[in-house]
């Protein structure tokens, strides 16, 4: 079993009806708890971007961010593993 | 992060001011028309010969414009260009569009009204989710102003589409109506295929626009990325490892999945394994991508698959994974999964199967009939016959071993009539080449093990949801997508019970259906279950005492050749003239009740645990039955 760290994502989004619910819901649905979710507009309006933390091993969090990239409207998922 | 920002920003200015190809415009480009009317007709230009759907308030607009454009635009032989065929509730034609989908490969369409209407197709679009069919799903929604008022056939299409559907698209601005239709189809049908939700208010489907005839949302991330993997070439490096891997094997097996049909790679794989010799055994939703009857062949694996495809993968030392995941049914304990082998490749389009139960030992992310064909390529390009070499003339002798020796087999001498007896006669005739449908539960499990599979997409059943009353509608979808194939709906009387309706359905288009019902009074599968793991207590599952006259109410429904089989002795001569009926027939079989579906793996058992009944041979003793557990399903 991999040790559980903090994980910070960025995640940039199509500003779509239902799309910050649908990144929610994925996260939700494995279980996981966001420890934080900042949700900010960028210079074009069409995009938002998302700053989420969450805890897992790194393995489950690899999986995640795989998922997360095949929603829709996400455009790019950056993930940088914090220090535990 | 500002530099990649700027990069999406330019692909987002660039496909939405993208002109229209030159030269190429659309003959009603710039015609005025409304939302409905171009709805119809980006369906009529995506291809769309047939669709399914019941009527309300709230998508009555579209349904009007179908009407209209029916009656302006006949066929030569003055049939509908665009037939709406209405089933008697909206989960059935969202299963005859998955039907329609998996029987054809293309996509299949549903048009349903707000609230009801649109919550009565969650199941389908879930189904087809889990299944990855491509689908199209049109919803009437009510007005803009009152989404979240709680007004009339009101529900949250979009919030409970989003978690079921690969995608959902709520329609607020009409002028992006048309865009984002003909996006729907393209994200049904691309990549990892799946079900798009489009969630139309019906003030949209109103008003007035102005075709453009071209142009798509802008779906940059999604796009980029499946112009990532569709292009995605495996190099010489990745098939040299993939070779080196190969070489040390001596006793290799591929496990294919739906991803082979899905992604049209059935005669890719059939000539990957004519050149290198791989046996094959499928999942039950890859049934049909490999021909079940080839010496190679081991039918399908898992639960419920045949023990000499389960005792293979026990004794592989190499397994090629194609388009397949490693659900809990084939590998309920993964770290037990083809213990003995040494080195697991996994090809499939989807970067998040890859590693998600299962780690394995080569991948590659891309399409699986240029993977398999660039395989090929390198193999005759470097010398790389083993087959040819004989290289696995001892593999393939143990294969053919375990096929005789762990047969399917079950009780002939019994006075009852045996299910699979019943299947094995259809097959005898049908010769493993028409289009089979089934609801879930035991008869499944027994259709998926006694039939025959040629080619692809003559399996259409409810895999990863298990959804029983998928095969009737799914039937009925599968003759309009085939319609000089014999489509035959195996089905339990549990399932059938749960979408009778369409009975109705297959008089009402005279479709040629044929319907097998094998009736067993309960729930087969749960009824084994209980017996197995709660100590024979049949909760609810004993439907003996049940009235229901399952001839009588075909009858009702219109069916001609309507029969009730209940002696052994008259099977072969009524199954050979139900098949020869020209027209729609149903035909009920009182099955013995006992009968089980082997072999099992229990859940959360390895194969070596693997429970093969009094009739197929074990090869050990199932050891650990005491240590099934009821919680684990």
């Amino acid at each position: 079993m991999n040790a559980v760290t903090q994980h910070t994502l960025t995640i940039m989004l199509q500003n779509e009806t239902g799309a910050l619910v649908r990144v929610a819901g994925l996260f939700a649905s494995r279980s996981y708890n966001i420890d934080s979710l900042n949700v900010a507009a960028t210079a074009d309006p069409a995009i938002s971007k998302l700053v989420l933390s969450i805890r897992g091993d790194d393995q489950a969090v690899v999986q995640i961010v795989r998922q997360t990239r095949k929603l829709i409207d996400v455009l790019e998922v950056s993930h940088q593993a914090a220090v535990a | 992060m500002p530099r990649n920002r700027n990069i999406v920003n330019a692909q987002l200015m660039n496909t939405k001011s993208a002109p229209a190809p030159a030269g190429n415009l659309h003959p009603l480009a710039a015609k005025s028309m409304s939302g409905a009317e171009v709805i119809v007709q980006v369906l009529a230009d995506e291809g769309v010969d047939v669709m399914f759907g019941y009527s309300g308030g709230a998508i009555l607009p579209v349904y009007d414009a179908v009407f209209r454009y029916n009656a302006t635009h006949p066929n030569d032989d003055g049939s509908e260009p665009l037939p709406l065929i209405v089933p008697a509730n909206e989960q059935g034609a969202g299963f005859m569009a998955a039907g329609y989908a998996r029987a054809s490969g293309k996509v299949g369409v549903a048009v349903v009204t707000s609230g009801p209407g649109a919550t009565n197709m969650v199941t389908p679009v879930r189904d087809s989710m889990a299944d990855s069919i491509p689908m199209v799903v049109i919803c009437g929604q009510v007005g803009v102003a009152a989404i979240g008022s709680d007004a009339f056939q009101e529900a949250p299409v979009s919030t409970i589409m989003g978690a079921c559907a690969k995608h959902v698209f709520l329609v607020t601005d009409a002028s992006l109506l048309e865009s984002t239709l003909r996006t729907a189809f393209e994200i049904a049908r691309s990549g990892r295929p799946g079900p798009v939700v489009v969630d139309v208010p019906k003030d949209v489907q109103n008003t007035a626009l102005t075709f453009l005839g071209h142009g798509q949302l802008p779906i940059p991330g999604y796009r980029a990325r499946l112009r990532n993997v569709e292009s995605a070439h495996l190099d010489d490096a990745g098939c040299a490892s993939f070779f080196e891997a190969l070489a040390q094997a001596e006793r290799p097996l591929i496990y294919a999945g739906g991803g082979v049909i899905a992604s049209a790679a059935a005669e890719a794989l059939r000539a990957f394994v004519a050149d290198f010799g791989l046996p094959v055994t499928t999942t039950l939703m890859g049934l049909g991508a490999f021909d079940t009857t080839d010496p190679l062949a081991l039918h399908f694996l898992g639960m419920h698959g045949t023990a000499y495809a389960n005792y293979a993968v026990e004794d592989c030392d190499f397994v090629l994974t194609l388009g397949a995941r490693f659900d809990d049914r084939v590998a309920g304990v993964p770290d037990k999964f083809a213990p003995g082998a040494k080195f697991i490749a996994q090809v499939d389009i989807d970067p998040a199967e890859i590693g998600k139960v299962k780690m394995v030992d080569w991948h590659h992310i891309g399409d699986l009939r240029r993977t398999l064909e660039r395989l090929r390529e390198y193999g005759a390009a470097h010398g790389i016959h083993p087959r040819q070499d004989g290289r696995y003339a001892a593999w393939h002798a143990h294969i053919a071993e375990l096929k005789r020796v762990h047969a399917l087999n079950y009780d002939h001498d019994s006075e009852l009539i045996q299910p699979y007896a019943v299947i094995e006669a259809i097959n005898r005739i049908t010769d493993g080449r028409a289009v089979i449908s089934t609801g879930v539960g035991q008869h499944q499990m027994w259709a998926a093990q006694y039939f025959d599979f040629r080619e692809p997409r003559h399996w259409l059943s409810s895999g990863s949801m298990g959804t029983m009353g998928f095969g009737l509608p799914a039937a009925i979808g599968a003759q309009f997508a085939r319609r000089d194939a014999t489509v035959i709906d195996i089905d339990g009387d549990g399932s059938i019970r749960m979408n009778l309706g369409e009975l109705e359905t297959v008089t009402t288009y005279g479709l040629p259906v044929k319907i097998v019902l094998l009736n067993n009074r309960g729930d087969g599968m749960v009824r084994q279950w209980q017996k197995l793991f709660f100590k024979g207590r049949f909760a609810s599952s004993d439907k003996s005492l049940h009235t229901k006259d399952f001839i009588k109410a075909v009858q009702a429904d219109g069916f001609t050749w309507v029969r009730r089989l209940e002696r052994k002795e008259e099977l072969a001569d009524t199954i050979a003239e139900f098949l020869a009926f020209d027209g729609p027939a149903f035909l009920e079989v009182m099955i013995d009740p006992d009968a089980g579906v082997y072999p099992m793996v229990g859940p959360g058992m390895s194969y070596a645990q693997m429970i093969t009944g009094d009739f197929i041979a074990s090869r050990q003793h199932a050891a650990g039955d005491e240590t099934l557990r009821n919680d684990m399903f």
